[in-house]
């Protein structure tokens, strides 16, 4: 997951912690938790120093624990754009669209097409999903996972 | 035809021909106001040189005008349109709705345009494929689809 392998390692703020506990106490209260698996992960979200840690607490329980993010992280566009060194002009000739768009694609403020998704995907030699994929989708919790021991 | 001009000269050249167009219709009209012809040749003229300059301009306009839009400029102008239509015909029908009132004679211009813009939206509906009848391709063919779920 792009999350533990760029961002994981940065330390998470209080207000992440209190985003998480949020999360966990809306798992609490849908019954998708124990008390006894609440309690615990509380107080692990509250020990969690980086970002990697308070993924593993939310992990298996709902997209909003997994999707703590650092503010102001950079597009993955704009992340592949400038470790090669690219101008967001040059990409922009490169794939045949505006400057304007580029700036508007890696600010997430436009959502491009199909085919110039492809084709942003083909020139850093990477997926559609790896530059536009998002968290998946909040699962319900399964039984097994909710039996599961927290440790 | 546009094809072999610059895009850059292809919307001031279309606004120029199409003001030129209407001067010479004053022009043709004759009376008193004929000079109002040359005004309005110049003001197309002046229009055109403007569209030209500005065609030149690194951003969302300038792109629109000079005819080099990508696709986010592209749908930007389309919901530009499509707004411009909308007010038009709103107009059309409050303009139609006190000429009838007032018992005018001009009542038909204003029916005229809603019914151009009716046409027009069915013509786009018909145009884009929306009254395709795209055959089913499944295992049930001629039964109807059941949900896994339901019982």
């Amino acid at each position: 997951m792009a999350l533990e392998e760029g961002r994981g390692g940065l330390r998470a703020s209080d207000a992440d912690r209190e985003q998480a506990v949020e999360v966990l106490k809306a798992a609490f209260v849908q019954d998708w938790l124990a008390k006894a698996e609440f309690e615990a992960h509380v107080g692990r979200a509250l020990a969690s120093r980086t970002y990697a840690e308070l993924a593993a607490v939310t992990a298996g329980i709902a997209a909003p624990l997994s999707t703590v993010q650092p503010p102001d992280a950079p597009s993955p566009v704009r992340e592949q754009r400038t470790r090669r060194k690219i101008s967001q002009a040059e990409l922009a000739k490169s794939l045949g669209v505006s400057r304007q768009t580029v700036i508007l694609i890696e600010n997430g403020r436009y959502l491009p097409s199909l085919p110039l998704a492809f084709s942003i995907a083909r020139f850093f030699g990477l997926t559609v999903d790896n530059m536009f994929g998002k968290e998946p989708a909040r699962p319900r919790i399964s039984a097994r996972s909710r039996s599961a021991p927290t440790a | 035809m546009m094809t072999f001009i610059r895009p850059r000269l292809r919307k001031p050249l279309r606004n120029a021909l199409a003001g030129t167009v209407f001067a010479a219709a004053w022009a043709l009209r004759g009376g008193n106001a004929w000079q109002l012809a040359i005004v309005a040749e110049v003001t197309v003229l002046v229009s055109a040189i403007t569209i030209y300059v500005r065609a030149g301009e690194d951003n969302d306009e300038g792109a629109l005008a000079g005819s080099r839009a990508d696709e986010r400029q592209k749908l930007l102008s389309l919901r530009s349109r499509a707004l411009g239509w909308n007010l038009a015909t709103v107009a059309a029908f409050i303009g139609l709705s006190i000429a009838v009132a007032v018992k005018a004679t001009w009542w038909w211009p204003f029916l005229v345009i809603l019914a151009v813009a009716a046409f027009g939206y069915l013509l786009g509906l018909s145009n884009y494929g929306v009254a395709e009848e795209i055959p089913a391709d499944d295992a049930n063919d001629g039964h109807p689809a059941r949900s896994p779920v339901s019982h």
